[in-house]
Formats: structure tokens, sequence, C-alpha cells
């Protein structure tokens, strides 16, 4: 906890060109470690800058040993044309709302979970859990019929809550959440309750702002699994009006003759911005959140 | 494979249902409800995949507003399914709740699968009427025949063909793509390139994934067709000298052990591989990313030249009114038509079905620009269908296993061909059981 605040505390405040000697001389003492992580962070990126250079490159470039990294010129064209395979605005939308409503509803329905398993007794707790558990086992491609079954009966095939009522609920989330919740001192909500609360008092004021980075943790993982979620989406939509961004680049990956690597690397772009430029934005609150929980 | 069962129950379930509806004819009810919701238009949908590239979307989709424009009392939705896989899933799931589309796409090798789920309305009469069995080239009809039954009309077939690195050869002297096995072995000699032990370019590449699609090419060069409609004969010797081949030609060092099918048109694409085994769907692909000049050739015979087919037909759902399925079958007729399919097939790549598409002027013309797209061809007169056999899946996977480790060097050509052979036949017996 604390060499965490002496490292992110100065960096706001270093000044740039004050005493060039010192400050040289801190840079080198503070920078040993960006030594080892500046090439870290580059073999991160190299994936996302071979997507984004190929994404400029012209098809014959792309496999071509004789040719350079770089493109030889910049093939911008390669971007309206990867556009124009799919309505790729609509799947944007799309994919927004399914990802974004996936996961409010499944903050509802594990936080309420979690904390009934965590800290409540009732007869046949241990048992429901281990069927709670047990839904992790099974690959989503084993419940795919049933499912399908489902939501044909509630007659919302083909629309946008069909692919978001199979996930409203999560096992692992629960589990991820159950155990985070398990690790508050139960004095804490003793005390609350004390001053009045009850169950939805203790869980907001209590128990949620505590478990604050594994909630973060947990909207990562889902929302990433359910941006890229291809299959489902595929086999319970017909129409474009209602599909979303991963059918739209399997329309460029998924062919026979090998995939169509430019215009899939442009419509990859597309598809990841808005991810990157989430993170970019919220880094900092994610970064925090977790260097915050020092609780134990 | 628990999926029957389920089917059953779910079509029990429906038909409860329709009693309760008190509908007078028990058709499947969501043919009724589409004739509820357009009293004028017949709506069908045609679930496809997109096999070559994402600009088939903008063409299929064309081609339907086309033919919607051209036919008021049918409205046809496109609905793009994924690959050839997803969209036999999403086929399957869809017949599985009794709701399945009006016509789709998959490839020729699920015809048995369809049938065992009696899904597919046979056409023989509506095709007998027309000018189907005069018109259409006969080794591309034979892929939806069953039983002497027509089950759907081909509508893109596919053959693999070898691909040739027209520069690399001119480089190392040769002058004629090869024409048996035995000249294919020397020319992938004299094609391999290695520097100090190390590889620079293999001479042939197999393209992995669908390497037992090349393989039934194989055994139909020795005069093998490996398989009837309920058995397959991996361990005939004929199959047996063919992998013999592969294994000598992977030990004189000219072909690589494994591959991937796109990494294979990658490599191919890169100059890592001269000569390559892949689909006719592959040719526009090929020779817009090459930076070398490409061609084509037959794939080289032993006994005989042969070939097989990939692609598929477009199959008409069984369960649903007499005037869908009319509606489907002028709509497949109309996309198998003449001007339909010389189009088709200049765009895609794939093989028009028709012989009077392949006489329009505009295919003549094509050809005189791309004479590659014409070795497919008249290598398609040598082509029969891929491994029509119910469960193919499963038996794909355990042929391809048992070529993967020969090639490998896990197991012998006889025991690997053995075994593949047992369990396909074993698979396949428990699934007639299952439908008889």
């Amino acid at each position: 906890m604390t060499s965490l605040q002496i490292q992110t505390i100065p960096s706001p405040a270093a000044p740039p060109m004050a005493e060039p000697a010192r400050s040289a001389l801190t840079a080198l003492r503070r920078g040993w470690l960006h030594l080892l992580l500046v090439p870290l962070a580059l073999l991160w990126l190299s994936p996302l800058l071979w997507i984004l250079v190929t994404s400029l490159k012209a098809r014959t470039e792309v496999f071509d040993p004789a040719a350079g990294f770089w493109p030889l010129a910049l093939q911008w064209s390669n971007y309206p044309a990867a556009l124009s395979v799919a309505p790729f605005g609509t799947y944007l939308v799309n994919s927004v709302m399914v990802t974004g409503g996936i996961l409010i509803a499944q903050l509802v329905t594990i936080t309420l979970a979690a904390y009934t398993f965590a800290r409540l007794t009732f007869p046949g707790k241990n048992l429901l859990f281990t069927l709670f558990l047990l839904q992790i086992m099974f690959p989503i491609y084993a419940t795919f019929l049933t499912n399908f079954v489902t939501v044909r009966e509630f007659g919302i095939l083909n629309s946008l809550p069909a692919m978001i009522v199979p996930f409203v609920a999560s096992g692992y989330g629960t589990f991820m959440l159950r155990q985070a919740f398990r690790q508050v001192p139960t004095e804490l909500a003793d005390a609350a309750r004390l001053d009045g609360c009850g169950h939805f008092g203790i869980l907001w004021h209590v128990y949620l702002p505590l478990v604050k980075p594994t909630l973060i943790a947990f909207g990562i993982i889902t929302v990433v699994t359910h941006w890229n979620d291809y299959m489902w989406p595929l086999l319970v939509t017909n129409s474009e009006g209602v599909r979303t961004l991963p059918i739209g680049l399997g329309l460029l990956a998924k062919s026979d003759s090998g995939a169509d690597w430019t215009r899939l690397m442009a419509a990859t772009v597309v598809v990841v911005s808005p991810l990157l430029l989430l993170f970019v934005i919220f880094q900092r609150r994610f970064v925090d959140s977790f260097m915050h929980a020092g609780l134990k | 494979m628990s999926i029957k069962p389920t089917f059953d129950q779910a079509g029990r379930g429906l038909s409860r249902r329709s009693v309760v509806m008190g509908a007078a004819a028990a058709i499947a009810s969501a043919a009724v409800l589409r004739g509820a919701q357009a009293q004028a238009r017949t709506k069908l949908q045609f679930m496809y995949p997109v096999g070559v590239s994402g600009d088939i979307n903008k063409l299929v989709a064309g081609m339907i507003s086309k033919f919607n424009a051209a036919h008021p009392a049918i409205e046809v939705e496109a609905i793009y399914a994924g690959n050839y896989d997803n969209t036999e899933q999403k086929v399957i799931t869809a017949l599985g709740v009794g709701d399945p589309p009006s016509t789709w796409l998959p490839i020729n090798s699920a015809l048995q699968t369809f049938v065992g789920l009696d899904s597919l309305a046979d056409v023989t009469a509506k095709a007998k009427a027309d000018d189907i069995y005069q018109d259409f080239l006969p080794g591309f009809l034979e892929t939806c025949i069953s039983d002497g039954k027509l089950y759907g009309l081909p509508f893109q077939p596919s053959t693999p063909v070898l691909y040739l690195n027209r520069t690399a050869m001119k480089d190392a002297g040769i002058a004629k793509a090869p024409e048996t096995w035995t000249e294919l072995m020397e020319v992938a000699k004299a094609l391999t390139i290695r520097d100090k032990g190390e590889l620079k370019r293999w001479g042939l590449t197999i393209g992995g994934g669908w390497h037992d699609w090349v393989f039934e090419c194989y055994c139909r060069q020795n005069a093998l067709v490996p398989w009837t409609k309920d058995k397959v004969l991996f361990d005939d010797p004929a199959a047996l000298d063919a992998l013999e081949f592969w294994v000598k030609m992977e030990q004189a060092g000219v072909m690589p052990k494994a591959s991937t099918w796109e990494g294979s048109a990658n490599d191919f694409m890169a100059g890592r591989t001269a000569m390559l085994y892949h689909s006719t769907g592959s040719l526009t692909n090929l020779r817009k990313s090459s930076s070398f000049e490409v061609d084509v050739a037959f794939m080289p015979k032993n006994k005989t030249f042969g070939a097989c087919q990939g692609g598929g037909p477009i199959m008409i759902a069984k369960k649903q009114s007499d005037a869908a399925v009319d509606a489907s079958w002028t709509f497949a007729r109309w996309m198998t038509s003449t001007e339909v399919q010389s189009q088709w097939g200049r765009d895609t790549g794939y093989l028009a079905v028709r012989k009077s598409a392949w006489e329009t002027p505009e295919m003549q013309a094509y050809l005189k620009d791309v004479p590659q797209a014409k070795v497919a061809l008249d290598q398609a007169a040598y082509a029969g269908a891929f491994l029509q056999v119910p469960g193919y899946h499963k038996v794909r996977e355990f042929l391809k296993s048992a070529l993967d480790r020969t090639l490998a060097g896990e197991i012998k050509p006889d025991a690997a061909l053995k075994e593949a052979n047992a369990n396909s036949n074993r698979e396949i017996q428990r699934l007639l059981r299952r439908r008889g």
C-alpha cells in the first residue's frame, strides 16, 4: 500500500525542466523499471499495430516477403470497402445495446444473488449454490437448443432481447462476487444495521463500494465476452437490423478461400476501437479502483 | 449427440399447441403465421453461407432484390448464416423447433443428414417437367440425388484444383504442369528449395482442414469412390495406395506434414509453397493477392482423372405449405437459371451449373480473359459428390485424424485407414439404426 503511493503521488507533480541534472538522476532512478516495461508494452501493442498497418496495405503486400512492413501507399479505400459488406453502423448500435443490456442486468442479478449466498442462511442454500456453480461448467453450446426453444416461446426471436435474455444471470459472476462479499468483515454490516440499514441499505452503502474492483473486473470480462460473441447472435437473428458487429466481421473472416486480410483488419479496427476508446477514457478509474482496494 | 430426442420432444410440444389452437391442417405453425402476415405475397426465407468473400453478401442481396422485383407474388428474405457449418447448425436448430426456413444452401455432403431428418421436399417431378435434367451438368445434379430422387438444385459447386506458381516454375525451367502422380512428385522435388537444410519453399502443399476432400479426389484418381450412402470404404487398397503416396511425398521432403486451409492459401500467396491443392472458389482471391503469375491445372491423375465436389445446392423444406414449396421452387429455379448462373460464376469463381450458362457471350468473354476458370469446368467432368454419408461431420474428423497421424509418422497408413474405416462405419450404423 505505502510503496504504491510513493510511486503514484510524485508522478503528476514531477517538474519537467527544472534542475536538469537532478531530474535526470531521479528519472533514471524511477526509470529503470521503464526499461523493462517499454519493451513489454511494445510487445502488447504489436498485434494492434499489425492490425492497423495491415488494414492500410494492398492485398498483394500482406504476404509478399519482399514487401516491407509498412504499406507502400496507404490504402484508405480498405475502410469503405470493408464497411460496405454490411451495415456496420447499425451493428455497432446493436452491439452496444446488447452488451450494455447484458452488463446492467447481470450486475443487478449477481449482486443480489451473491449477497444472498454470502450473508443469508436459508434451507437448501448449499445445494442451490452448487447448482449455480454447475452452470459455469456447461459450455454454452450445450444449452443452445434449449435456450433457442425458450427464446422462441417468449416470441422474441430475431430481436435484440433474444441476445440478452439467456445471459441475464451469471453463475460465474455470482461466484466471484460471493467470494468478494465474504472478504468484507461482518462487523461493518453489523454497524450499518445498528444505524438502521436494511438488506438493500447494507448492500448499497457497505458491500458494493468495497467490492468495486471485483465488479469492474467482472464487467470487463462480461463486456469482452459478449462484445465478441458470434454463434448465439447468428443463431437467433435473421435480419440485418438486429445483428451485431462480430457477424459483420464473420463475413470477411469465415471464408473458404482464406480470410480477406486487408478488409478484415480494417473492419477489426472499427470493431475494437469503441472498446479501446472506452478503456482509455476510464483507464484511470479502472486502475485506481484496483489500487485503492487495500482493505483486508 | 442427444439432438434427435430433443427434436422429437420439440415436435410433440408443437403439435400439441397446434391442436389447442385448433389449426385445421397440421402444417408448421410458422407457415401458418407467415401466410397470415402476408395475404398477398408468399414469404420465403433463404439461409446462405458466405464461402468465398464478404462481397458475396452484397451479391446475394442484389440477386434477391432482383428476384423480388420480378416476382410480385413472392418475397424472399436473405439470411446470412455464417460458414457452411454455421448454416447447417442454424437450419438444424430451426428444424428442431419445427420452424425451418423455406430454402437454404448447405454443403452437398449434408444431403444424407437432411434426408435423415426427413426435412427435404422431393422436387423430382418438378424438375422432370422442366429442363433441369437436360441443361444441368450431370455431375453437379448428381450431388442432389439420393435413391433416384432429386432434393434441391445445385447452385455453387466447386472442386479442388492444382494451383501453380508460374513464375517459380519458369525459374526452375519447368514448362508443363504435372499430369500424373509421378510427374507431380518430380515437379514438387524440383520446386522445393532448401538453403543449408533450412526450408525456403515447399514444392507442394495440400490445403489442410479440407485435406480429406482432396484425399477423396486422390481415391477417385485411383478409380475408387470411397463411400456408398450407408458406409465408407477407407480400407480399400486403392485408398491405402493414395495415402502411401502422400507419405512418400512427405518423406521426400517436398510437402509439409500439416497445414491449415487459410494458412496454406496465405503460404501460396507468399511464395512459401510453389503448388497448392485448394478450392476453385479461391481462384479470384489467389489471383488478386499474389505478386506472381498464378495458373490452374487439373489435379494430376493416377489410374484416371478424378475430383469431387464441394459447394452446395439450394434445398427446399418439406414442412411448409404447398404454395410455399411451389414458391421455393420458383426461387431455386430462378437462382439456377442461365443468366443468373453465368453472372454468379463470373462474380465468384464458382462453377456455373448449367451448360447454357457456359455458352452465354459474357461467359465466353470471361473465359478468354481468365482461361484458368475453364480448367475447373473441364475437370468437373470427372467429379462426383463428396462423402454423402449420414453423420459426415464425424466421419470427416475420423478420416482427417487418420491422415494427420499418418503424415506425422505416429501410425502406419494401413492401420490408420482401418481404424478410421471402423470408427466411421460404426457411427454411420448408429445413425441409421436410430433413423430406422
